[in-house]
């Protein structure tokens, strides 16, 4: 009991000095400023008035100059203003909520699987992935690939398109009163179905859009391609003043599913699942008080250069001739090196004075005084209040949760939109993000840390500040189910 | 995969008048506890080795606008409550089957023929056995974990008219059970989901109490069969044909009134009556070995029935001491009415006593004999449309055949009263002769 007690009060001492290491780093510049301004005001304060225009004449600035001064600071401030980057905001954003009719418990996936393949080998591989993979029972797939074997016609997945996209920015214009008209850009990421005409000439077709609309059309940049759209958006929301920019996010399945027997192909089967996301950004001053966040960093990390990086996720046939995606078994080293290669970018954006500090004196002490010591990983719970993992599998939240020392509470989200929704590629973002509205954690001034992973091998962040409180209950994908979670997820569930 | 048919279809298929034939699945829309199991009884694993497959046909009128996306939509919330049937079957650690609830999902068949309805039905009439080609023909096994226990097919003919083939094994339920079952999906089309009856048997049920001191007497109705393993069909030596027909009311009455006598004040019922007429038949045309004891089954109407699932029919056995067909039909009748002896017990014991681990088949083990006179088949209503006609048969039957006696279409009977209809599964050796004595002896079909 007596060793118990120092040792609380040793951390609670500590905590205490940590507290106030941050708050005075934090705070450093007002710390040093405000005594110099008072002492400057007490100073000015003391003198008398002819005193002070005594000092004043003395200068002998006569009107050309005092002319110029004005005019160079008016120059400056013009300046500043001008190239300070527009202000993005996120107005608001739709999930797709797939029917009941494409809904696939784990029993009728190893069923289809079993009778759609001969080799028992496969069927138990992919039975072990399920039975790990973090998936819950109400994750759906399109009707293509509910028959035994699938049918996966181009038709049939331009259907799936035309679905998950049309319900989505349906929901989203009415939510947003807006009319189709009003776009002016349109952005749409898909990666694997990329069909001519492109799936944003689609969506131009079905909603009837401008004819001076500028549409750009994403394929093949994988499930990190959604914050590739956002970061395309904001540089476009830079150029053209007083614009909406529609950015679609999906992945449709219809097309790949694979037949063969490949271990490393097979995953994708289990994992991914029908989702899209629409999310309408904007740069109007006016819509500054009803949009949802406002944009702060995007920050975009490619590791192609490195040949292992580049492989990691490989689209390619097999020895039999059936396409599928492989997935290498370096996929979660190499989703570390480009996570932290991504930090190093975003670190001192996001960070406060103190983590930096901390870091860089560690980096220092290192390099300098002792290269065993441990190197200091930021607290980025400091620089966060929500975060939103790629929910591209158990393993990426798990080993993200343990690099960045994150909580439970926070990697929830990723983990009940993985259990709910499956792995919906580069839309999975926008239901995480659903997920913290619909529980009522999303308030005014908290900041988001979305974070994507993609074949290339890419990691990109995206950094929101919420502008108001989000009132519960949200409309949204989780509205009939938010009240059953979260759920405890077993390690294995078994079938 | 080898998918375990009764009979090849593909024989008939390759005329091509079903085609375009389409595998999915449809499940419940509401996620299930997968820990919830449902037991079968002793009856229910007497009865596992058998399969009712029933075909409803639907005129165009009735069929208007229903798509497969529709129809697969109203099926999810149909099967809310019948999780259990979307389950899949397991063997526990003693060897004794059950269900365990893991929303698998009930499989759905779509396919297209390239006849019209009414064709198809004048077809049917000469011959029974085109109806495998609306109803999945598929068993249980090999492998148990994999296998639906209910089949559904869709198929849409040329004029736009439907045929809904339910594939249905008995160990889930009789014949009341599947017609229940089949109704509520109508009624769910209609968004009329009303009728809730309980599918409280999820509870382990009271199993029947071993005697182990009374001494049974071994049941006639059930036959031991070789060990079937995890593949539910029973091993049969000779090749079942399907034979179809249908008494209007006056038929029967006609039919009821000469085997009663027109001494007698009351009346034989109708069942009685068709049971001794065949009876008579098969017995005249295998003239060795006829057989002297059949099996009488009985479905219960659904007045006073709390549970869907389970086989609640009665089972009893009538034993002839005489030559059958030297004897007058009337002799039949009254034996089959009045000295019917019910084994339920009896087959409830001897599967106690196995643990329901033992293979045994009671539809064929003697000629077989099936009231599902009451049985609402025309229940099933599509836009407030019932079906133009309905037939059953089953398959997993063993030797000595099965008769099913089902209520005739509805519009067919005048003064009250309805006819039947009469389908007959009986080896091909004894069919032919049957076909012949029933036209030439009786006037039928």
């Amino acid at each position: 009991m007596a060793q118990i007690l120092p040792d609380y009060s040793n951390s609670v001492k500590l905590k205490y000095v940590k507290l106030g290491y941050q708050y005075l780093v934090n705070h450093i510049l007002t710390f040093l400023l405000v005594p110099i301004i008072l002492t400057i005001l007490i100073q000015v304060l003391s003198l008398r008035l002819d005193e002070i225009i005594k000092l004043l004449t003395a200068l002998k600035l006569d009107l050309v100059q005092i002319l110029c001064s004005s005019f160079l600071v008016l120059f400056t401030l013009t300046l500043y203003f001008m190239s300070k980057p527009r202000s993005i905001y996120l107005l608001d954003y739709a999930c797709f909520k797939p029917p009941v009719t494409c809904r696939v418990p784990f029993s009728t996936f190893m069923e289809h699987s079993k009778l759609n393949t001969s080799d028992s080998k496969s069927v138990n591989f992919q039975m072990r992935i399920l039975e790990r993979s973090g998936l819950g029972e109400e994750t759906a797939l399109p009707p293509a690939n509910h028959y035994i074997p699938p049918r996966p016609t181009m038709e049939d997945a331009r259907a799936e398109a035309e679905q998950v996209i049309f319900s989505a920015v349906d929901s989203l214009l009415g939510k947003t009163n807006l009319k189709a008209k009003d776009i002016d850009i349109l952005i749409v990421n898909c990666s694997l179905f990329s069909p001519t005409p492109s799936l944003s000439a689609m969506v131009i077709n079905k909603y009837k859009m401008r004819s001076n609309i500028k549409s750009f059309n994403l394929s093949g940049m994988g499930c990190s391609a959604g914050l590739i759209s956002v970061d395309l958006a904001k540089h476009l929301l830079q150029v053209h003043a007083n614009s909406y920019a529609l950015v679609i996010s999906t992945e449709i399945i219809t097309p790949n599913y694979y037949s063969g027997t490949q271990r490393s192909m097979l995953l994708p089967n289990c994992l991914f699942r029908m989702g899209s996301a629409a999310i309408l950004l904007t740069n109007h001053r006016r819509d500054r008080t009803r949009a949802k966040y406002r944009l702060v960093h995007s920050v975009r990390t490619h590791m192609g250069a490195d040949d292992r990086a580049y492989r990691c996720v490989y689209e390619e046939e097999d020895p039999e001739g059936k396409i599928g995606i492989s997935l290498s078994k370096d996929l979660m080293v190499i989703a570390g090196e480009a996570l932290k290669s991504n930090i190093t970018t975003i670190g001192p954006l996001v960070l406060p004075t103190s983590e930096q500090l901390l870091f860089l004196l560690t980096l220092i002490g290192r390099k300098i005084i002792n290269p065993k010591w441990k190197p200091y990983i930021p607290d980025f719970k400091q620089a966060f209040e929500h975060f939103c993992i790629h929910a591209g599998g158990r393993a990426v939240i798990d080993k993200l949760q343990k690099n960045l020392q994150l909580s439970v509470e926070h990697v929830e989200a990723s983990r009940m939109a993985l259990h709910r929704f499956g792995n919906t590629s580069s839309s999975s973002l926008w239901y995480e993000l659903s997920y913290i509205e619909a529980k009522g954690k999303m308030k005014k001034g908290d900041k988001v840390w979305q974070i994507g992973f993609g074949s290339g091998f890419k990691c990109n962040s995206a950094v929101w500040i919420c502008n108001r409180t989000i009132k519960t209950p949200t409309d949204g994908p989780w509205l009939e189910c938010v009240h059953r979670y979260p759920v405890h997820i077993p390690e294995i569930v078994k079938l | 995969m080898v998918i375990a048919t009764t009979t090849t279809n593909n024989n008939i298929k390759r005329e091509g008048i079903v085609h375009d034939v389409k595998l999915s699945s449809v499940g419940t829309a509401k996620v299930t506890d997968s820990k919830l199991v449902w037991e079968p009884s002793n009856m229910d694993l007497a009865m596992k080795l058998h399969y009712l497959r029933g075909v409803y046909f639907f005129s165009s009128r009735a069929a208007e606008g229903l798509t497969i996306m529709k129809i697969k939509e109203s099926m999810f919330f149909w099967l809310n409550p019948f999780y259990v049937i979307c389950g899949r079957l397991r063997r526990s650690d003693s060897g004794r089957p059950y269900i365990k609830c893991n929303d698998s999902g009930v499989r759905f068949i779509e396919a297209n023929s390239s006849k019209r309805l009414d064709d198809f039905l004048e077809d049917v009439k000469e011959e029974s056995s085109l109806l495998r080609l609306l109803v999945s023909g598929q068993v249980i096994g090999p492998e148990l974990i994999f296998s639906p226990t209910v089949l559904i097919q869709i198929t849409t003919f040329k004029c736009g008219g439907i045929s809904v083939g339910l594939s249905w094994a008995h160990v889930l339920g009789d014949a009341f059970s599947a017609s229940h079952f089949i109704n509520a999906w109508g009624q769910s089309l209609a968004h009329d989901i009303s009728q809730d009856f309980s599918l409280s048997s999820l509870k382990p049920q009271t199993r029947t109490e071993t005697f182990p001191n009374s001494i049974f007497p071994k049941p006639l109705s059930l036959k031991m069969v070789d060990p079937v393993g995890d593949h539910w069909i029973p091993p049969t030596k000779s090749k079942m044909d399907i034979f179809s027909f249908h008494l209007t009311a006056t038929k029967l009455a006609h039919l009821q009134s000469f085997l009663s006598g027109q001494s007698e004040t009351q009346l034989i019922p109708i069942f009685e009556c068709l049971c001794a007429i065949v009876w008579h038949i098969v017995a005249k045309v295998q003239n060795y070995g006829e057989p002297r004891i059949v099996t009488v089954c009985k479905n219960q109407s659904s007045n006073g029935r709390r549970e869907i699932l389970g086989n609640k029919h009665s089972l009893s056995t009538v034993k002839a001491e005489f030559a059958v067909s030297d004897a007058e039909p009337k002799e039949l009748a009254k034996l089959v009415l009045q000295k019917a002896v019910d084994e339920r017990t009896e087959i409830e014991e001897i599967m106690n006593k196995e643990n329901g681990t033992c293979d045994v088949i009671v539809y064929g083990a003697n000629l077989t004999f099936v009231d599902m006179g009451e049985v609402n088949l025309y229940g099933l209503e599509l836009k407030g449309e019932k079906p133009a006609f309905v037939n059953y048969f089953v398959d997993g039957v063993g030797d000595g055949g099965v008769i099913l006696v089902l209520p005739g279409p509805e519009n067919s009977g005048k003064n009250g009263g309805d006819g039947r209809a009469v389908t007959m599964i009986l080896p091909d050796s004894v069919m032919l002769g049957v076909k012949y004595e029933l036209k030439s002896e009786w006037n039928i079909a």
